[in-house]
């Protein structure tokens, strides 16, 4: 049989480029399908032929197979933050303070709600406060990637996407601050207690702001060239990406921070305002069939009641901290309603925090999942609508 | 409208009165926005002279002055509604620019606001009305009665391309340079009612074709015609309309100044009579104007003579001084000649900002600073 080698070899070998064209392909064909049979966004077709595929389903999408995914999922996860920590305008926000003032209410009054409710609810305090602290994001992807499909723009839109940044931004500050209790509570010493959460804060800080100073100076090179900024930002995003895995660092804390710095550190408007999501759009139809792929059905059945306790505290927190200052923020009457309705949707981020927070210690991790996992697959399938609809009844979609 | 709406009622003599239309801008990367209506909710807390109105797409708002026979006071008046409106575009994250036209927009993003006039509007001119997303400064002229309007009409027309060259600030459009100084009056030339008012020379003869264009079911009122000038009876006036928003307030009082003289010089000394020939030469001069700017020619149909453009404002800003000193617009013509002599207009500096920045979001940039009266960032 020899003679016969140039033929593939039994088992086929899984190969990550083939695997990503057919999530792509089914993806997309999942998404117009819920678009056009549900009339629903197509995001939430996404992660619906994702958990079809994954664990919950037909169990193609394995462990394994996800791997494979991974780095196409951080490079969309990448473009998604960035674009939305340029977005987030620091100037805005000493212009009208009560926006920061609303940030800061809605991500402080979901934490609070979120950890008395769960903690009323016999859940041990350091599982709740995790749980709360995780539940503070939004999801960045999915308030970004419905206002794209929408073509929504207007002063929700705006600001949902503002306090997006905000709550993500608290949030894995909170889950980094909270690792060190986790440290304690196993016994870690003192050093490692203190060291962990400073070392992946000041370290993602310091890529984020290498990064901008490295396209800043870049772009001034390349003069007002668009198609050679879309490449830099391209190049800049993916490395910091790698760069993150391999020094342990947070891609969420270290795109945003370059988001945000490359957009306030450019005095003489070097940086062209290119859209990098355009070229993002396939990243982000595999982002979320892989999200979808690793939720499982079987987590909500264990959380169960827990888990609409848990959204529903997160919801009630929010809303009253945007309501409260919705007048005071300069937006119009009713527009404050649909803002919470928007703030609803939880992520893959969350699912990622979950895993990173807990992944030196198993019994937790096992414990935590059960509390915020079936929240998150709710909310990653009902986020999408939910955005949806506060985006069109905020007359702010173009369509 | 019924022919008592075509009354003409009179106005305190050269009396002026300034409309802005002006361009609401994202501040990610300065394209046009949709946020007039939220804009207009906040600017309701916020005290301020004069009006804030919405306009047909939801990127723009319109200011307008109150009533003023002086230029400083108008000037006043218009810094302060335009540091209300920055400040309230800022609470948004917004910013406001002048200017005739945004320059890389594209009209097919834009949306009708939601009245039933310009619903009306989109519904008989179709992509039209989403095209006329650009931006004019609108200049209103006392007049004691329906005849002296109909006489100040003409002799304005002769003037027609000083207003266009001097206020010209709309050299880019969906992208692209042009070519002309003011690219904002061909979407204008687009509507079918659009061009100047028929030769006549009465008031009377005036409310006679109206009511013919009424009967023809062509017009409804005197909203419909789209003319460079028209005669506004409820307010007074006459109107022009050729005028690009230029790029700050300052620029917009001046011309106000301009034409105010311009109406002293033609109802005290009477220099020209009304001329249908002026109309012969109307639409060579309006493009000659538009194209070129203060670098064009123009035909004096009085004196049937071609000279440029940029000799007959001059000649025209010399003849003016002793009203000009009369009515305290002094300072505003001096300033316009400085300006016609070095041939520079607001075109020409929207055009030196590409140059030198190479990207046209910069320029909507620079046009916002400008608006704003801030310093802008160099680089």
């Amino acid at each position: 049989m020899t003679h016969l080698e140039f033929l593939p070899q039994f088992p086929l070998p899984a190969n990550p480029l083939a695997l990503f064209g057919v999530l792509l392909l089914v993806g997309a064909l999942g998404g117009e399908l819920t678009r056009r049979v549900l009339n629903l966004p197509r995001i939430t077709g996404y992660v619906l032929i994702g958990l079809t595929l994954g664990a919950s389903g037909l169990n193609v999408l394995d462990a394994k197979m996800l791997a494979y995914t991974r780095v196409f999922l951080d490079v969309g996860l990448g473009l998604v933050l960035f674009e939305l920590g340029r977005r987030l305008n620091l100037m805005w926000l000493t212009g009208d303070r009560w926006l920061l003032v609303m940030a800061s209410a809605e991500s402080l009054l979901s934490f609070g709600c979120m950890f008395g409710a769960l903690v009323w609810f016999d859940i041990k305090p350091l599982h709740a406060a995790v749980a709360a602290a995780i539940g503070i994001s939004s999801s960045p992807a999915i308030v970004m990637l419905v206002a794209r499909e929408l073509h929504a723009e207007g002063q929700v839109t705006e600001r949902a996407l503002n306090l997006v940044a905000i709550n993500s931004v608290i949030a894995f500050v909170l889950v980094t601050m909270l690792l060190s209790w986790i440290h304690r509570e196993y016994h870690a010493g003192v050093f490692v207690m203190v060291l962990h959460p400073a070392y992946i804060l000041s370290v993602s800080l310091f890529a984020g702001y290498l990064a901008s100073l490295v396209a800043l100076g870049l772009a001034r090179w390349f003069g007002k060239q668009a198609e050679m900024h879309i490449a830099l930002l391209l190049a800049v995003i993916v490395v910091l990406v790698g760069a993150a895995e391999t020094l342990k660092f947070s891609v969420l804390i270290a795109l945003l921070a370059f988001g945000v710095l490359v957009k306030n550190l450019d005095r003489d408007h070097a940086l062209m305002p290119v859209d990098v999501g355009r070229f993002g759009q396939i990243f982000f139809i595999v982002l979320f069939v892989a999200t979808g792929a690793m939720l499982k059905i079987t987590d909500l059945v264990a959380s169960g009641a827990i888990a609409a306790i848990y959204i529903a505290a997160r919801f009630v927190g929010k809303s009253i901290g945007v309501l409260c200052f919705a007048h005071l923020s300069g937006i119009r009457a009713g527009s404050g309603g649909l803002l919470s309705i928007a703030l609803l949707p939880m992520s893959g981020i969350a699912l990622a925090m979950t895993y990173s927070a807990t992944s030196l210690y198993p019994v937790f991790a096992a414990e935590l999942g059960a509390l915020v996992l079936g929240a998150a697959l709710i909310l990653e399938l009902a986020g999408p609508i939910a955005v949806q609809f506060a985006l069109r009844h905020a007359g702010e979609a173009h369509e | 409208m019924t022919t008592s709406e075509m009354d003409f009622k009179p106005s305190p003599d050269l009396s002026m009165g300034v409309e802005l239309e002006l361009q609401i801008l994202n501040s990610r990367d300065y394209n046009l926005a949709r946020d007039a209506a939220d804009l207009l909710k906040v600017l309701e807390m916020l005290e301020h002279p004069g009006e804030v109105k919405p306009e047909i797409t939801e990127s723009m708002i319109e200011i307008n002055s109150s009533v003023h026979t002086r230029y400083d006071t108008l000037l006043v008046e218009l810094r302060r509604i335009r540091d209300a409106v920055v400040q309230a575009a800022t609470r948004l994250n917004l910013r406001i620019a002048g200017g005739g036209s945004h320059p890389f927009h594209k009209w097919s993003e834009r949306r009708i606001y939601p009245t039933e006039r310009f619903k009306y509007l989109l519904e008989v001119y179709g992509y039209l009305a989403k095209q006329f997303t650009v931006f004019g400064q609108h200049i209103h002229i006392g007049c004691p009665n329906g005849n002296e309007a109909v006489y100040l009409t003409h002799v304005f027309s002769r003037y027609i391309p000083h207003f266009i060259a001097l206020s010209a600030s709309s050299p880019f459009q969906q992208g692209e340079d042009t070519g002309f100084q003011s690219s904002r009056l061909n979407t204008v030339s687009a509507f079918p009612l659009s061009g100047h008012i028929p030769f006549v020379t009465t008031w009377d003869e005036f409310v006679a074709y109206f009511e013919k264009m009424r009967r023809f079911g062509i017009v409804e009122s005197m909203k419909d015609f789209y003319w460079d000038i028209r005669p506004k009876p409820e307010f007074g006036t006459v109107e022009i309309r050729v005028l690009d928003t230029p790029l700050t307030v300052e620029h917009a009082a001046r011309l106000a100044a301009y034409a105010q003289t311009l109406a002293h010089y033609a109802f005290t000394r009477r220099p020209l009579p009304a001329s249908p020939d002026v109309y012969l030469v109307y639409r060579h001069n309006r493009f000659q104007a538009c194209r070129y700017g203060l670098a064009g020619t123009f035909v004096d149909a009085y004196t049937q003579q071609q000279i440029p453009l940029q000799r007959d404002i001059i000649n025209t800003l010399e003849v003016l001084k002793p009203h000009a000193a009369e009515l305290g617009t002094g300072e505003a013509l001096a300033a316009l000649r400085a300006e016609a002599d070095a041939r520079r207009s607001d075109a020409a500096w929207l055009r030196d900002v590409h140059a030198e920045l190479g990207s046209l979001n910069d320029v909507a940039r620079r046009q916002s600073d400008e608006w704003a009266g801030r310093a802008p960032v160099p680089g």
